[in-house]
């Protein structure tokens, strides 16, 4: 079952577009959203959420149309924006009290259970909170009213790595049993390189491509050669960095000659994300 | 809608005022005052502040991740804030009572705190309604033109209804004269100023919700 369902969404801005945003999101999974900042990210999961109008395109949450059963959904569906807060003076009971009225499948067991896991204060004020327990406070509001999907927009921006990888460690525990499914954006594709099961790249309003990690990461190579070299792959590369040793480039892995003699690796998520960056920099 | 009126009782307003009505009510006690002035603090205080917490707590935001509707969250916000109005007219209008008991005698350039001058206040409080939330709900978060608009309408309503209850020989009499012992026509102009202020206030809501829907977040 998809736990998420975006078809063709388009949405057109005096200075930027969405164009044709298509991915799934299969139940039970982690996909990682990237994309370089401004490449629509966030204005995707403004769309996923309601919270624009969209042009065209649809987006289905666990099988039913946003657009029709919107409040549902939203009972199904937690939310964290990173570097985002709200209400930082209250303090965090007082927060959860308001909070929880919403929701129809609130779980006070499970809500303490997750702030006794998460080492959360209820008489702190949200003001005092770290970054990183910031965003435990909001995964322990959505997964207390029983959410099976979470949206994070960059929940790991601004972290420690100490604080990054045991957030990752609890992406990975919710996923585990197959009912929750996670979308996560972010441009620390480091982050992803560890939890996500699928990839979704954007770039310049457009979906590059979304599947497996693997694959994904396999569907390019690196290439390494001489100067002299280049001009053999040149129209091939996506885009590539060129230095006193040789060059450096991003190539379609079908468009690679296996039997030439430069040397060529699977990119890191980083790297393609670079080269792409780098190629929309050259078409500016 | 309960738990959104909830919310911003909660989040949105802060404690203190909830106990301004009372203290600018008490300014109803001050002999021969302009008593326009007092529900005028909301509008210069209150709403103000009420309104930058929203924004500067991301609220726009908060409540539109919720499962709630947009229709809900304008309606809510107008109930909190036709609410605060209620209780700020409220209690000026009973330090009124004791104001009338402690000065009968008193002379009174602006208009004395009887039945009819609470009616002027909530059309005065109707216009305020009607021009801030209509213009609010354009962007939901730019709170400052709607203020300064509003603030402006109620206060052009306040002067000219007090240089007109000054200059007319009818609304002299009416505010100032034998009319205040006039128990009908007192009550009469009450009602027909809480009839426009429900008018106009629901006129507000139905304007923000149009123009709400098509707010983007």
């Amino acid at each position: 079952m998809l736990a998420l369902d975006i078809r063709h969404l388009n949405k057109k801005y005096p200075n930027f577009q969405l164009k044709d945003v298509s991915f799934q999101l299969e139940k039970g999974y982690i996909m990682g959203f990237i994309g370089a900042n401004g490449a629509g990210k966030t204005t995707t999961i403004k769309s996923i959420l309601n919270m624009i109008h969209v042009d065209s395109g649809e987006v289905y949450v666990l099988g039913r149309s946003m657009a029709e059963h919107e409040l549902e959904l939203k009972q199904d569906t937690g939310y964290a924006f990173g570097g985002i807060d709200f209400y930082t003076h209250s303090r965090i009971r007082t927060l959860t009290s308001v909070i929880k009225k919403f929701y129809a499948n609130w779980d006070d067991d499970t809500y303490n259970s997750y702030l006794r896991r998460f080492k959360l204060d209820e008489n702190k004020k949200v003001a005092q909170l770290s970054t990183g327990m910031r965003v435990k406070y909001s995964l322990a509001l959505a997964l207390s009213h029983g959410a099976k999907l979470l949206i994070l927009d960059e929940p790991t921006s601004g972290l420690d790595p100490v604080a990054r990888d045991d957030l990752l460690d609890i992406f990975q525990e919710l996923v585990a049993g197959g009912e929750i499914s996670i979308l996560f954006s972010t441009h620390i594709t480091s982050d992803l390189e560890k939890v996500a099961d699928f990839i979704t790249f954007i770039e310049n309003g457009q979906v590059v491509r979304s599947c497996d990690k693997e694959q994904f990461k396999e569907s390019y190579l690196l290439l390494n050669g001489a100067a002299s070299q280049l001009p053999q792959v040149r129209k091939q590369l996506i885009a590539y960095k060129s230095n006193s040793f040789g060059f450096t480039g991003l190539i379609h892995a079908c468009d690679f000659d296996p039997s030439s003699d430069i040397k060529a690796a699977t990119p890191s998520l980083e790297e393609i994300m670079i080269y792409f960056a780098k190629k929309e920099d050259a078409h500016v | 809608m309960y738990n959104l009126v909830m919310k911003d009782l909660k989040l949105g307003v802060h404690p203190a005022f909830f106990v301004m009505p009372l203290l600018t009510g008490a300014l109803m006690l001050i002999p021969g005052w302009i008593y326009f002035i007092v529900p005028l603090y909301f509008c210069w205080i209150t709403v103000p502040n009420m309104f930058g917490q929203y924004k500067a707590q991301n609220d726009l935001l908060f409540t539109s991740m919720m499962p709630v509707s947009k229709l809900d969250m304008v309606k809510a916000r107008v109930a909190v804030l036709a609410g605060l109005e209620i209780l700020h007219i409220g209690l000026a209008m009973i330090f009124g009572l004791f104001t009338n008991r402690l000065y009968p005698n008193m002379e009174y350039f602006f208009f004395p705190p009887h039945m009819g001058f609470w009616g002027l206040c909530f059309v005065m409080l109707a216009i305020f309604n009607l021009v801030l939330i209509s213009m609010y709900y354009k962007t939901a978060y730019k709170y400052g033109g709607a203020t300064v608009a509003s603030i402006t309408g109620a206060m052009l309503f306040a002067v000219t209804a007090q240089w007109l209850g000054i200059r007319s020989p009818l609304l002299l009499d009416i505010f100032y004269g034998d009319g205040i012992h006039n128990r009908g026509l007192q009550a009469s102009i009450l009602i027909g100023g809480i009839v426009i202020f429900i008018a106009f206030t629901y006129i507000a809501y139905r304007i923000a919700a149009r123009r709400f829907l098509r707010v983007e977040v």
